[in-house]
């Protein structure tokens, strides 16, 4: 069934903290892992994300499905669902002042504004160009803007958030834009206490 | 060490268990899902409600009806505890006790029915105390509650900053990531595209400002339309209490339904009529659609509370004639008792033993007991709410929308996409009658120990009920503006009703005399005299004493100037500490522009850029900032 104190042994091991992850969350997390996977090949593939219907209708949906895959692959197992799933625990108010000198666990505020920035970031080059702004802003709205009207809202979301004048948002710069958004908060899935 | 990791387990485990009991959730996240998180809000805000009202029911249940049942006189056996020999007959008809008359009237249920003795059962319970004291915790904890939900909920405003990144956070943050149904998703997209639209357009308005003096004169027109409407509808209520004191002087056979609930009707109907009024009155005003939303609620508010208030007058104008009653049945009462004695001392010269002297309770003539009229009142306010509620979501909601699905087939015009269509969750609304109900069960409860508990069958209907209608009948916003980012809007105004409700129970409290025969008061001067008589008999005499010098007048005056005194000092504090937060981030960002500027300059070469960065200590004056720089540089 569930060798969870498998994962625990091997995790304990890893570099990134999912060490703090408990026991029923696994179990949970992995019941969900196993009513996605219809193939009931132990891996996910991208058609069982897209059953969703949360992912299925959301712009972003097939950005956030890629978020789960490492680069050029097509199945992802147990291992790197929790990985990616861990960016959305909760931050507790103990974890913030322990462990200053360690690295920063996957659910700080910064690596969740990351994984967001990594979203909208698709040529990875750490900038959202204008393009790519286009294509997100095309997502959401349709075909009821007309292309210059996009145009020009692109351009004004770059006006308001660059400040080293290079026409494109860095991610430092998409930090302090999303700086008054309780990210921690709304970045959290619950149960995972 | 074995003993660390198992209390660990132990908290995880309790934190996923009180996680687990919370109820609803799965209800909430359903409509969440089909309504997105606005429609949530409310229910979310209605479950935190119910939560505040159960501990107030735990506390007047367990603390003064229970002891009172348990250990308390039982009914007939005093004369305040029986239904009056002229009421007997119809004690027990259920139009009777629907109005909260006859038998209900003598219960545990309102303050009439408990008795003055200082101490109560084996355990020497003392219940008059227990009941003042319950009546202020249930205030205090209230305050308590909503104050830590505000500062909880602070984080969230942002301090209103978010016009400086106006169109970067429609673009990132506008999608709901929590709708799950293609409908909503529609809407969403819709609502959406129009944001956008409509952003364009402010810009572009922003620099044109056409014929002011029109819209201006339109504004006022509008304004002088909703202060009739206000003191028409406040004119309306104090019409109907008269009316209503008149009634209660007939007979009550001769009345038909409507006169005897004429009031609460009245005052139900104008909740639900007037805001479309204001609607209306809007259209001349045209405001920017969120400013509107502000302005609607804030005459919605205006109005229910105009409404409370001009009941609460006329319920103080009918507590100071019960107590002008008072004295005349005082004076009777004497005279009665002067004729029964003489009648019994006639029955005795005949034989010298004779029955002892006996009157039923039911026989004895009672005292108007205002406290349980005003008690009564709000019952009766509450449950004529809640049934207006329910009919107008049934006929208003329910059967509208079974109309339009299946009149369709056979009408001329789209009924659905017309009018009349589906109706919409109407979150604002909602949530005003929420607050105001809450606010007539703080200033009830005092009078009436069981109107927490109705109010909490009352929450937990409505959250079935709602629900289900919600997910029937409704359908998801077009166009979705919230009233503020945070739910510190509402919650400011609870507090704001929170403390208006409890000014007049105060206010009875310490300024009207207790009635002389009824409840766990009569027969003292005011109602807090109960805690001067317990610190003398329950505590020992030094403490009285000490006591006694607290309350000296120039003890208290200083007093409440140190806490003056604090509370300008805090204020000062978080003040100055706002500024030099501001001050900080200022650094930060000079300092960040300075490290991109010479970035290409001196790149991959961290040692240059950290005497760099050392040099320009005076970017980083702050003491317990000397290494910001250093932080910055090497935050992974």
């Amino acid at each position: 069934m569930v060798h969870d104190h498998d994962f625990k042994g091997h995790l304990h091991g890893d570099n990134f903290q999912i060490s703090l992850v408990s026991h029923s969350q696994i179990t949970r997390l992995y019941s969900r892992f196993t009513s996605l996977d219809k193939g009931e090949n132990g891996t996910l593939s991208r058609e069982d994300f897209q059953r969703i219907p949360e992912l299925a209708i959301n712009p972003l949906g097939d950005r956030i499905i890629n978020a789960f895959f490492p680069e050029g692959e097509d199945q992802v197992n147990f291992r790197g669902f929790m990985r990616t799933l861990a960016h959305f625990r909760p931050i507790e108010d103990n974890e913030k002042s322990k462990d200053v000198n360690g690295p920063e666990p996957l659910n700080s505020r910064s690596n969740k504004l990351h994984f967001a920035f990594r979203l909208y970031d698709l040529d990875k080059d750490d900038k959202i160009s204008r393009d790519e702004l286009l294509q997100v802003l095309r997502m959401m709205v349709g075909v009821n803007i007309s292309d210059e009207q996009l145009g020009s809202i692109a351009d004004r979301t770059i006006q308001e958030a660059d400040q080293d004048g290079d026409s494109a948002i860095s991610f430092t710069e998409f930090v302090k834009v999303l700086e008054k958004v309780d990210v921690e908060q709304k970045m959290s899935i619950r149960f995972l206490h | 060490m074995m003993m660390a990791k198992k209390w660990a387990k132990f908290l995880r485990d309790f934190e996923n268990f009180k996680a687990a009991c919370v109820p609803w959730e799965n209800k909430i996240k359903a409509i969440e899902s089909q309504f997105g998180s606005s429609v949530a809000s409310y229910f979310l805000f209605l479950r935190w409600m119910y939560g505040v009202n159960m501990v107030m029911f735990i506390l007047t249940f367990g603390l003064i009806m229970l002891p009172e049942y348990l250990w308390g006189l039982p009914y007939g056996s005093l004369p305040r505890k029986t239904v009056p020999r002229a009421e007997e007959a119809s004690a027990a008809n259920f139009g009777v006790l629907y109005d909260f008359n006859g038998l209900a009237q003598y219960s545990i249920l309102f303050y009439g029915y408990y008795d003055n003795k200082r101490t109560i059962g084996w355990m020497n319970f003392r219940l008059p105390l227990s009941y003042f004291l319950v009546g202020i915790m249930c205030i205090g904890y209230s305050f308590l509650v909503v104050l830590k939900a505000m500062t909880k909920n602070i984080g969230d405003d942002g301090g209103g900053d978010d016009n400086a990144f106006n169109f970067s956070w429609k673009v990132f943050t506008s999608w709901d990531y929590l709708i799950g149904n293609p409908e909503t998703a529609d809407n969403k997209f819709n609502s959406i595209t129009m944001n956008f639209k409509e952003a364009i357009i402010e810009e572009r308005a922003a620099q044109v400002e056409e014929n002011v003096h029109l819209i201006r004169f339109l504004r006022f027109l509008a304004n002088f339309f909703v202060f009739l409407t206000l003191g028409g509808s406040g004119y309306l209520i104090f019409w109907a209490v008269k009316r209503s004191q008149e009634f209660a002087q007939q007979d009550p056979d001769t009345l038909g339904w409507w006169e005897k609930n004429e009031m609460n009707m009245v005052m139900s109907l104008l909740g639900m009529f007037c805001p479309t009024l204001f609607d209306l009155f809007a259209e001349l005003e045209d405001y920017h659609p969120l400013i509107a939303l502000k302005w609607l609620l804030g005459r919605i508010f205006a109005l229910l509370l105009g409404n409370l208030y001009v009941f609460i007058l006329a319920l103080m104008d009918e507590i100071n004639n019960k107590i002008e009653e008072e004295k005349l049945v005082k004076a009777n009462i004497t005279l009665w008792e002067a004729n029964m004695i003489k009648a019994y001392n006639a029955s005795l010269t005949g034989n010298t033993t004779g029955p002892p002297f006996f009157v039923h309770p039911a026989d004895v003539p009672r005292g108007p007991c205002w406290e349980t009229m005003v008690g009564q009142e709000f019952v009766r306010l509450t449950v004529s709410d809640v049934l207006t509620t329910y009919v107008t979501i049934l006929i208003g909601d329910f059967l509208r929308a079974c109309f339009v699905r299946f009149c369709n087939y056979c009408w001329c015009w789209d009924l659905e996409y017309g009018y009349p269509s589906y109706t919409e969750f109407d979150i604002s609304g909602n949530v005003l009658a929420l607050i105001f109900n809450q606010g007539m069960i703080w200033m009830g409860s005092f009078f009436a120990p069981s109107l927490p508990g109705i109010n909490i069958l009352r929450l937990h209907t409505s959250m079935y009920f709602q629900c289900w209608a919600v997910m029937c009948c409704n359908v998801p916003e077009a166009r979705v503006f919230k009233a503020s980012r945070s739910n510190n809007f509402y919650l400011g105004m609870l507090l704001l009703i929170l403390f208006l409700s409890t000014m007049p129970v105060l206010y009875m409290i310490v300024s009207l005399p207790p009635s002389f025969d009824c409840g766990p008061f009569s027969g003292k001067n005011r109602m807090f005299e109960v805690i001067g008589e317990t610190l003398e008999h329950d505590f020992p005499s030094w403490m009285a004493k000490i006591l006694r010098q607290l309350s000296n007048p120039g003890l208290v005056i200083a007093v409440v100037l140190v806490m003056a005194l604090t509370i300008y000092y805090l204020n000062s504090t978080a003040k100055g500490q706002k500024a030099a937060n501001l001050d900080l981030k200022k650094k930060m960002k000079q300092l960040q522009l300075l490290v991109a500027s010479n970035f290409h300059r001196y790149a991959g070469d961290p040692g240059v850029l950290l005497t760099l960065l050392l040099k320009s200590n005076d970017l980083c004056k702050v003491p317990e900032n000397k290494h910001c720089g250093v932080a910055i540089l090497f935050k992974p």
